[in-house]
């Protein structure tokens, strides 16, 4: 990895709503993302233009009007550049850049900083053949973030290493911009310019709030953290019974041997996980941009994946799009948890490749589990792949992300065409629930756990 | 849950992050963005004014004026509209925005510092001699062209006139020289005696500029 030197950076401050600079310190040290040695150009400046010109001019009318006066009015800017023309032969010919994120991942608003810094390497040489330094030139940044990508501070900033902080507010792959730097020697009469490409960086979709879970009643045998209908080692009581050879001693339920007169023990529930697959519809993306269908259905599945996670469950995804799908099998773990993320962000790609939900492997669909699926439910193939899932003995819950309807109009045939399309989506709702499929409707700023209510305070009954 | 971050990360010393930070807010608040583009106009205006004066009749002196004066506010304007983004679309705009974008390129496309530069000088040449008052429109033509380089560069003006104060210093001088090399009564009768003096004044200048320490 690249360390980035210990450099003083200055954070570009100028704009009010901006993260205050002492927020963008806390955001951290940045990672190396780019390193690069590039050749400078040094030209004159704007302002040794407008010096020369001064000069010439004083020089020339002094000529022939033979007013020494105004020989004397070109004096000053002659001497700048003269003094310009003796430090220009110090310039380095040779610069590196270097380029760090505080982070390569964020989530949707979540403040983040690019650094920027340019120095002089060893091997660069001068003019003069003499050593060069970062101390003979100033640098000015200009930020021009890339699409999707929000300044958090000013877009411009002095200094050899300066610190941007942007945010994202829609998940994607986001290409940061360019930062263009601006270099003057110290009479700021030679200046060159270098534009940077700043690296691309991931951002995640904000996670619903989650915090409870719908667990099947009929879990496979493997070890977890919901009780189960078995009895088994867990530790949540379920009755005791008589003790049979070969019981532990420490499960006797004392109390009750003493006041039945024979040996009693303590059963208990075994505790199980189960396999969770998050089925998401990336085949329609209605509504405004940032509240639109996809948006709600990856922060659902995002949050979903999150809370089943934590419950030690086994969590997959399948997002259908365009002309197939493309998953991820069930797994364990919090890497799990980005390996899902990573895989969700693909969905913004459009048509993918891939085989249909019917030809998915056993591994992304193992059988027994629980497939929530976060769906608009506007394509039809979306919705027969439900009904197919579910006569395939799949147990299935619904998230319902369309939040938008056709456009109000006044015409009769408008009006006719908004109440067919609603009876029309009513329909396949009601299709759903006919195929014990519930459906529940969720808004997007609410937690999930209020739609999901009604199945998560008993076991989910799983039905062939 | 948090994203994780590198387990490793290569650091950017965390520098004296509030002093800094405020230091940095304060030099850059709304003042400081407008002082030195107010700066720069004013200046110049006083260049173009003190040119001016007193008013000759005539035709190229009038020329020469609205030269300036135009060059002066379109100068000012650009410094700003410095901060104004050009769109990024060039197709299918409305007239307006069109008119607006040519008026932006224009604006910045234009040498309008050289321009007046150029015109304030020609105007005091068209006066008859005034060797002070012209060492003093040296002065302010220096000045209005440093201000205009820190409006549009963002420049620090300490670091920057720190730097360039012995320079100065000695500009300051040689225009005096220069006014009092004009003021030397000439020895004689004749074009010989003036063009003599100017000579002088160049030598100066020459020998000043080789001397400058690096």
């Amino acid at each position: 990895m690249i360390k980035i030197a210990h450099i003083e950076r200055s954070v570009a401050t100028a704009d009010p709503d901006a993260v205050p600079a002492a927020a963008a310190q806390t955001l951290g040290p940045s990672i190396a993302a780019a390193a690069e040695e590039t050749d400078v150009r040094w030209r004159p400046s704007r302002h040794a233009r407008r010096l020369l010109t001064l000069a010439g001019a004083g020089l020339l009318l002094a000529l022939v009007t033979r007013r020494p006066e105004l020989a004397g009015l070109a004096a000053p800017a002659l001497l700048i550049l003269g003094a310009g023309r003796v430090t220009h032969g110090a310039l380095p010919g040779r610069l590196g850049f270097r380029t760090g994120l505080t982070s390569t991942r964020i989530y949707e608003g979540e403040p983040a900083a690019v650094d920027v810094v340019v120095s002089v390497p060893a091997s660069a040489g001068t003019g003069t053949g003499g050593a060069a330094s970062a101390d003979g030139f100033d640098a000015r940044w200009v930020f021009e973030p890339g699409r999707g990508v929000e300044p958090g501070s000013a877009t411009a900033a002095n200094g050899h290493a300066v610190r941007f902080t942007f945010s994202i507010d829609r998940w994607g792959k986001r290409k940061l911009g360019t930062a263009t730097v601006t270099l003057h020697d110290r009479w700021r009469l030679a200046e060159a310019r270098v534009a940077l490409t700043l690296p691309t960086i991931d951002c995640y979709p904000s996670p619903a709030i989650q915090r409870t879970e719908v667990v099947l009643s009929k879990l496979p045998n493997r070890l977890g953290e919901h009780r189960s209908r078995v009895p088994g080692d867990g530790t949540e009581f379920t009755g005791v019974r008589e003790y049979v050879p070969g019981d532990r001693q420490r499960a006797i339920n004392w109390p009750a041997s003493t006041r039945l007169g024979r040996l009693q023990v303590n059963t208990f529930a075994a505790e199980r996980s189960q396999d969770v697959v998050l089925l998401v519809d990336a085949t329609s993306d209605v509504g405004e941009p940032g509240r639109s269908a996809l948006d709600l259905g990856l922060r659902g599945a995002a949050g979903a994946a999150k809370a089943y996670l934590a419950g030690r469950d086994r969590v997959g995804v399948v997002a259908y799009q365009w002309g197939g799908a493309h998953w991820l099998a069930p797994s364990l773990g919090r890497r799990q948890f980005y390996r899902i993320v990573d895989a969700l962000l693909q969905s913004d790609t459009g048509f993918a490749r891939g085989a249909g939900i019917s030809r998915l492997p056993r591994a992304a669909l193992p059988p027994g589990a629980l497939v929530v699926a976060f769906s608009p439910l506007l394509d039809g193939r979306f919705v027969e792949a439900l009904r197919d899932m579910r006569e395939r003995g799949f147990t299935l819950i619904v998230v319902d992300v369309l939040n938008v309807g056709p456009p109000r109009r006044r015409g009769f045939a408008d009006n006719a065409a908004r109440r067919i399309w609603n009876l029309e989506q009513q329909a396949i709702r009601f299709s759903l629930r006919e195929l014990g499929v519930p459906v529940v409707a969720w808004d997007g700023v609410t937690a999930l756990d209020l739609p999901l209510a009604p199945y998560t305070r008993r076991p989910l009954v799983t039905r062939r | 849950m948090s994203i994780p971050r590198d387990p490793n990360p290569s650091a950017i010393a965390d520098v004296t992050a509030a002093t800094r930070g405020a230091e940095a807010a304060a030099r850059q608040g709304p003042l400081s963005w407008a002082g030195p583009r107010l700066a720069a106009v004013l200046l110049g205006a006083a260049c173009v004014a003190w040119s001016a004066a007193p008013t000759r009749p005539g035709g190229w002196p009038a020329i020469a004026l609205t030269i300036a004066i135009v060059a002066v506010t379109a100068g000012g304007l650009r410094l700003a509209l410095a901060d104004v983004p050009e769109s990024e679309d060039s197709y299918l705009l409305s007239g307006w925005e069109r008119t607006w974008r040519n008026f932006l390129a224009l604006l910045r496309t234009v040498p309008w510092e050289e321009l007046a530069l150029l015109a304030v000088v020609w105007l005091e040449v068209l006066h008859p001699a005034r060797p002070w008052y012209t060492a003093a429109l040296g002065a302010g033509l220096t000045a209005y062209l440093l201000i205009t380089h820190i409006a549009e560069s963002g420049a620090d003006p300490a670091v920057l006139l720190g730097r360039h104060a012995k320079v100065l210093a000695l500009g300051a001088c040689l225009l005096a020289l220069g006014a009092g090399f004009a003021m030397i009564p000439a020895a004689g009768p004749g074009a010989g005696a003036s063009l003599l003096r100017v000579l002088a004044a160049l030598a100066v200048i020459a020998a000043a500029a080789l001397v400058i320490p690096a």
